[in-house]
Order: structure tokens, then sequence, then C-alpha cells
């Protein structure tokens, strides 16, 4: 794990949530920016896995690598999957389906990260 | 999506499109903790483990027939919800009174804490939506 994408994409995702959730309570579905800022939280996503796979195949050593793995696949199908829920039907609350979607790689990435070291919790 | 002869409002559509985002977040939860449990130490808490896997089949079940909104999986989803709304409650419930016998944790242990109690909140959910949608789409029976 790289501790600041970590933090990156757990804040690239907090600001999805809180996104998500305006144009909720604006009862507006989400707009053309908000899309795309969803794909580049998706990007960044994608681009931790990866490195984090990597660093993993080089033999660095987690406490649970299974448990590790399905997050790291988990994490980034979740954002491509809410899109095209959120899209199919437009109205407010596809917004917090992005939400819902960006909450979830949010608490999988802090999730991740302490997996990755345990004694951030301690 | 409401085909000829739909009597009830589908569950796909509007606020129930959240519901189902919600159901399939805790379905690849459920499913990829049951996986690896399985998978890596079944030996150490098989009953837990177990439970894990039918909690992630419960929530799969309940994602898809929801999504669907049809008649009949509307009844499918009203079967995957009660599961899981008595899962959740005896899981907890047991967790609690005996946690020698729950020495892993699945989704449904004390009542879905590690998953801050939507585990909990989630059935409840899903049979008010199934309720508020009962209703028939005014003037289609007509």
């Amino acid at each position: 794990m790289i501790s600041w994408l970590a933090y990156a994409v757990i804040a690239l995702a907090g600001i999805a949530v809180i996104w998500g959730l305006v144009t909720a309570i604006a009862n507006k579905p989400p707009g053309k920016a908000q899309l795309i800022y969803a794909a580049v939280v998706e990007v960044v996503t994608v681009v931790q896995s990866l490195i984090v796979a990597v660093r993993l195949a080089l033999g660095a050593r987690v406490t649970e690598p299974a448990t590790t793995v399905g997050y790291l696949i988990g994490i980034v199908i979740l954002i491509p999957i809410a899109w095209f829920w959120a899209n199919n039907e437009r109205t407010r609350f596809s917004g917090v389906v992005l939400a819902v979607a960006a909450l979830a790689v949010l608490a999988m990435t802090l999730r991740l990260l302490v997996l990755w070291n345990p004694a951030l919790l301690g | 999506m409401s085909e000829p002869g739909t009597l009830r409002r589908p569950t796909n559509t509007g606020i129930g499109r959240v519901l189902v985002a919600i159901y399939g977040v805790f379905a690849l939860a459920a499913c990829s903790r049951a996986a690896v449990q399985l998978a890596t130490r079944y030996h150490e808490a098989p009953l837990a483990y177990l439970l894990s896997a039918v909690a992630g089949v419960v929530y799969v079940v309940a994602t898809f027939t929801l999504a669907r909104g049809t008649q009949a999986s509307r009844r499918l989803a009203l079967v995957a919800i009660l599961i899981e709304l008595v899962g959740v409650l005896s899981v907890g419930t047991a967790s609690l009174i005996d946690p020698a016998a729950f020495p892993r944790a699945t989704v449904w242990s004390l009542y879905g804490i590690g998953y801050g109690f939507v585990p909990l909140v989630l059935p409840f959910a899903g049979l008010a939506w199934l309720w508020r949608t009962r209703a028939p789409i005014k003037g289609a029976i007509r």
C-alpha cells in the first residue's frame, strides 16, 4: 500500500459521497462533471489496486493476503456498476447510488490500510 | 420494466434503486468474505463461515430480484428479505449470548456491528419498500 495514495482515494471518494448527496438534496440527477469525477475516482482506485497487486506479487507481506486480494478486486468494480445503475434511470436517487458506491470504496480502502499495516489501529 | 398486467409498482425505480445499490454492496461484501473464509480457513469456524455464505446468497437474491422488479421477483425478494431478517436477528442474538460459537465474525454477528449496523436496518428497509410498492399503479387494473 502507498499511504498517500490510499488517503487520496479516501478523500476523493469522500467528496463523491458528499457530491452525490448534495445533488439528491437539490433534487437533481448527477451532472456531467459529477459523472466524470466518479470516473476519475475510479481511475485512481484502479491505479492503487494495480500498485498494491504488484507489491504483493513482489513479496510484500500482509496479515490476510486472501482478504486483501478480495478487497483489491472488489474496490474497482463498485463505481463502474453504480455508474451504469445511476445512469440507467436518471433521478435524484442516481446521486445517492453513486454516493453508496463511493462510501463502500472509502470504507474498503480504510480496511485495506489496516490490513496492510495493523499498527494503524494500535 | 412494467409488463402488461403488472398490478404493483416496480421495485427498481426511484429510491428503490438506492436500496438495490446497498443490497449490491452487501452481496459483494458478504460473498467475498464467505469465499475467503471458506477457502482459507473453513475448519476454524465452519458454522460462522457457512452462515456467511448463506448471508451472501440471500443478499445476491435480494439484489437481483429487487432490481428486476417484476411480480414474480417481488415474491422471491420477500422470501430473501425475510430470511435476511431472521438471519440477522438470530445470528446477532446468538453471537451475543454465546460468543464462543461465533469465534469469527460474519456480516450478521452482533447485528452487523462491523458494518455500521446496516445489516440490521436493511431488511426492515427492504420490507418497507415492498410494502410501499404493493399498491396498484393508478388505473392499471382497469
